[in-house]
């Protein structure tokens, strides 16, 4: 029996490792060369694999003619929807499978422009996209909707799990003295991570590897094997690095099941790489959306009254909500609250998960309506956020958790100097250029799910942390090296972290901002264990020599094993492993409840998405919260925009490493930029086609688009969040964003610009 | 099968010969043909800067750029950007140090462009540099980080 000692978490840096800021540890090797993304692992005998997509939204493909393509140089293989891929469809994300039915990944009936119909496969890439240029494809075209703004669309569908009022909205809305309405839209906003998707797929017997980038490899070999009625035990996928994912790499689609068959039906690894175009349309960015905001308020700005009406696109095939709810009920204190939202199917493809999904639209436009708000009392932007402050969460009722949302606009007001920023619009200039100031807030929930690490203790002190987990910029490596350090005693430099491997103990799914919390929990617990072993063994084995000290704990601290008073032995974990003829101690340890132990509770954790906690699943409602300053610079006679200034402060509980921390606000905030002004997927009203399909039409926020961004944490642990007392870190940056923005350019112009993005056409 | 040329490539001062067809682009030539796949391809449209190579010492697109059409010119990769023994360029420690990336994916475009930005004398402001470094893509949000690994690196020059 060994006595652990308390150690107390002041949640900074003076704990040791966790909350230092450590440089990645994965750092060297991204900027050498060295990190080895999925395509790039080596693999013998390629061949390499080409899509071929639809060209028309909406219809059937009644013939292809590939003898052009089968006779050119290189082509092995070419597989249309007449081929029969032998493939049985997976179960979602929720683990819901329909019993034994067949999926055919490159379907017969084309349901948008863009969908991947046939593939050819060829002895190198080049023959392989040449060849995929003489696939010949003649369709029945039907009539399409090509998007939701279309004539034809119709006013969709009401979703009822999003139904939320409280109170009287209707009632109280005519009643109050101080109304405003508006309209507020954002268009489809694709996750453009730079390293475009694609896998490698070997089969060797009925056993197949997966290289693919993948934000959960557990989930993902989960699908694959689901697809090729595999034991899980015989897929494994492997992803140690990811560039970029930002929702859009936790999940199989097509082009994943045609990569894996085609390299069975061929006996040989294929390379499929889905090109920058065709990334569009593989899968699903954000979808586009509307809503309608009505706020009352007495003539103070005090809320009364929100009736909420929302909607967003989806497909024709499958629903995936755009939730423009997601913030409305949460951010302010409301006695009367009415919203519905409504999925409109068009001829696109689904839709997915793109960071913050829900929050994002929803809080632009919460976050402009408040801005007008304050207009319509008369209200500086920044006291009306706090005269309606909610003291605790409107929605649930329940008590939050931690929510320093005053903190947080106290700390942006003073850094960015607010208190400077005269209220009447186009009153502040330089020279020709109108300077706007601008307040937006943001959320994003704290979702709670388990994981598994194992430890291992080498015997020349090296400690593993090894999870199948994965790291795709947020830091996952470095903050575990953190964990483990702290919780064994050890140096960060003295620790190894593998991951990204489906074969390696469970983790959920890097989505939602809720990989860090259980899996920081989970190597906690391990290496707490691991700890308490290397003590025991230093205590009790016959040849430690520690064993006749008396003592019945030790310290070890900076790698050394030592006895509490001081006197005594010192050695190095090292040198008590040698000492006693160890080699090894291993520690396996997950974060699942007693009841949820064993192999299926295991699949349910680690390959689903049913065991995860909503927000407010406990006793407290639990989210992490934002507040961004923007100035911006608009040119009087050209209308074009400039951000020039922000201020973020956050609270996101305890902040396991500010470095990486700061850098993914600062992401999130960036991508807010390119959503504010640049993102905008065009849909061609003829053909449903997404026509700006390329980084050149499609922008994103480069290096001369950004200013400087002071990011601050304002947060402190909240430990019903997480174990270790962090909330999440990577979604809410970029909530707000937009609004603030769309607020600035008010406060700079005049003029409410309420459709994303605020391009100069809409100015001048 | 499809006509192959031989080509002799001078990559980070060594020869290195292969067999391609002649539309090969340097970008495929170094990832799929020559295992040096520390340069990476975003777009494959000349789009991302993500292919950043130096030809020459000057910085090009290697997904824009023929494999055939640099026979006799000095390549150099992110794989020889750091010295023999293994110290970092100084390009390079800036980026760590700075926390210039996330993912990692754009990185070796970046530090690339950044190397031959430096030396062209395009990194004497930050405005400065926010306009040589345009060029390079980064959707994770590095920039204000890799401004200040780029100034950096310039200021020790």
């Amino acid at each position: 029996m060994t006595i652990m000692e308390t150690r107390t978490k002041q949640g900074d840096a003076s704990d040791g490792a966790l909350g230092g800021r450590f440089s990645r540890l994965d750092g060297k090797l991204k900027i050498t060369g060295g990190a080895t993304y999925a395509l790039e692992h080596p693999v013998e005998g390629l061949a390499y694999a080409v899509l071929v997509q639809s060209t028309i939204a909406a219809g059937r493909v009644v013939k292809v003619d590939t003898t052009k393509a089968e006779a050119a140089p290189g082509t092995l293989l070419v597989v249309t929807p007449e081929t029969d891929l032998e493939l049985k469809v997976a179960s979602d994300w929720y683990g819901n499978r329909p019993d034994d039915q067949p999926y055919h990944p490159l379907p017969r009936e084309v349901a948008f422009n863009g969908q991947a119909i046939a593939a050819v496969i060829a002895e190198t890439l080049e023959q392989a996209t040449e060849a995929a240029r003489l696939v010949e494809v003649t369709y029945e075209e039907t009539t399409a909707v090509a998007s939701m703004d279309s004539p034809n669309a119709g006013e969709g569908k009401l979703v009822d799990q999003f139904n939320i009022a409280w109170g009287d909205a209707e009632e109280a809305l005519a009643a109050s003295p101080l109304r405003i309405e508006a309209e507020y839209s954002t268009p489809r906003e694709y996750h453009v991570p730079i390293e475009p998707h694609g896998l490698t797929a070997r089969w060797d017997g009925d056993r197949l590897t997966i290289w693919e980038p993948s934000q959960w490899t557990h989930g993902m070999a989960r699908s694959y094997a689901e697809l090729f009625g595999l034991p899980d035990e015989n897929v494994r996928l492997l992803s140690p690095f990811i560039g970029g994912g930002f929702g859009s790499k936790a999940a199989v689609y097509a082009y994943g099941a045609v990569a894996a068959a085609v390299a069975r039906r061929l006996g040989r690894p294929v390379k499929l790489a889905v090109t920058r175009p065709q990334n569009f349309t593989s899968y699903g960015g954000r979808a586009a959306t509307r809503q309608t905001l009505e706020l009352g308020a007495n003539s103070d700005g005090i809320l009364q009254a929100i009736v909420h009406r929302g909607a967003s696109e989806t497909s024709t095939y499958a629903d995936f909500p755009e939730q423009t709810s997601a913030a409305t009920p949460l951010m302010y204190a409301v006695p009367n609250f009415s919203s519905e939202h409504r999925l409109v199917p068009a001829n696109t493809v689904m839709p997915g998960a793109l960071r913050a999904p829900g929050k994002n639209p929803s809080a632009f436009g919460l976050e402009c309506a408040m801005d007008e708000l304050a207009y319509a009392a008369g209200v500086d932007p920044v006291e009306i956020r706090l005269r309606n402050y909610a003291e605790h969460d409107p929605q649930s009722g329940k008590p939050w958790s931690t929510r320093q949302m005053r903190e947080a606009l106290a700390a942006g007001s003073e850094a960015f100097g607010w208190a400077k920023r005269s209220f009447e619009p186009r009153s502040m200039r330089d020279g020709r250029q109108l300077i706007g100031w601008g307040v937006g807030c943001g959320t994003f929930p704290v979702l709670r799910a388990a994981s598994e690490a194992m430890i291992r203790l080498l015997s020349d002190g090296t400690v593993e942390v090894v999870s199948g987990a994965i790291d795709m910029g947020q830091g996952t490596y470095t903050i575990l090296a953190q964990t483990a350090a702290e919780a064994l005693g050890v140096p960060v430099g003295q620790i190894d972290v593998r991951l990204g491997d489906s074969s390696l103990p469970g983790a959920t799914v890097a989505g939602g901002s809720m990989l860090a919390g259980a899996i920081t929990g989970a190597v906690h617990k391990a290496a707490t264990a691991a700890r308490e072993e290397l003590i025991g063994l230093a205590l009790n084995d016959a040849n430690s020599p520690f064993r006749d000290t008396g003592a019945n704990t030790l310290t070890v601290t900076d790698g050394r094993i030592a006895v509490p008073r001081g006197d005594g032995p010192s050695l190095t974990v090292a040198e008590l492993m040698s000492a006693t003829g160890r080699d090894l101690i291993e520690t396996r340890r997950n974060t699942l409840p007693e009841a949820d132990q064993g192999p299926e509770g295991h699949k349910r954790a680690w390959t689903t998405m049913t065991a995860i906690q909503g927000p407010t699943a406990g006793d407290y409602s639990m989210y992490s919260w934002c507040a961004h300053f923007v100035e911006v610079r608009v040119d009087e006679d050209f209308g074009t925009i400039r951000v020039s200034r922000i201020v973020s402060a956050f609270d996101c509980g305890r902040i396991y490493n500010p470095k990486l921390a700061e850098s993914q606000w600062r992401g999130g905030i960036i991508m807010g930029i390119g959503q504010a002004l640049l993102e905008e997927g065009l849909v061609d009203g003829r053909n449903g086609r997404v026509i700006n399909n390329n980084l050149g039409d499609y922008l994103v926020a480069t290096n001369a688009d950004v200013p400087h961004i002071e990011v601050i944490s304002v947060g402190i642990p909240d430990l019903n969040a997480s174990v270790l007392g962090g909330k999440g870190v990577g979604e809410v940056g970029i909530v707000g964003v937009a609004p603030a923005i769309a607020n600035a350019v008010f406060h700079a112009t005049g003029k409410r610009v309420r459709d994303l993005p605020i391009t100069l056409d809409k100015l001048i | 099968m499809t006509r192959t040329v031989h080509l002799s490539l001078e990559i980070n001062g060594k020869t290195r010969e292969l067999d391609v067809e002649p539309r090969v682009t340097l970008l495929d030539a170094l990832r799929e043909h020559l295992e040096l796949t520390g340069t990476k391809k975003g777009c494959d449209q000349g789009q991302c800067g993500a292919c950043t190579v130096h030809v020459d010492g000057k910085r090009v697109l290697s997904c824009l750029t023929l494999a055939a059409q640099v026979e006799g010119r000095q390549i150099a990769t992110i794989e020889g950007l750091a010295a023999e023994n293994g110290d970092l360029h100084p390009v390079q420690a800036a980026f760590l140090e700075h926390d210039a990336f996330q993912c990692g994916y754009c990185t070796p475009g970046q530090i690339m462009s950044a190397v031959a930005c430096i030396r062209e004398g395009h990194a004497g402001s930050d405005e400065e540099i926010r306009e040589y470094m345009a060029g390079n893509l980064c959707r994770c949000g590095a920039y204000n980080s890799i401004v200040a690994a780029v100034r950096e690196a310039a200021e020790a020059a």
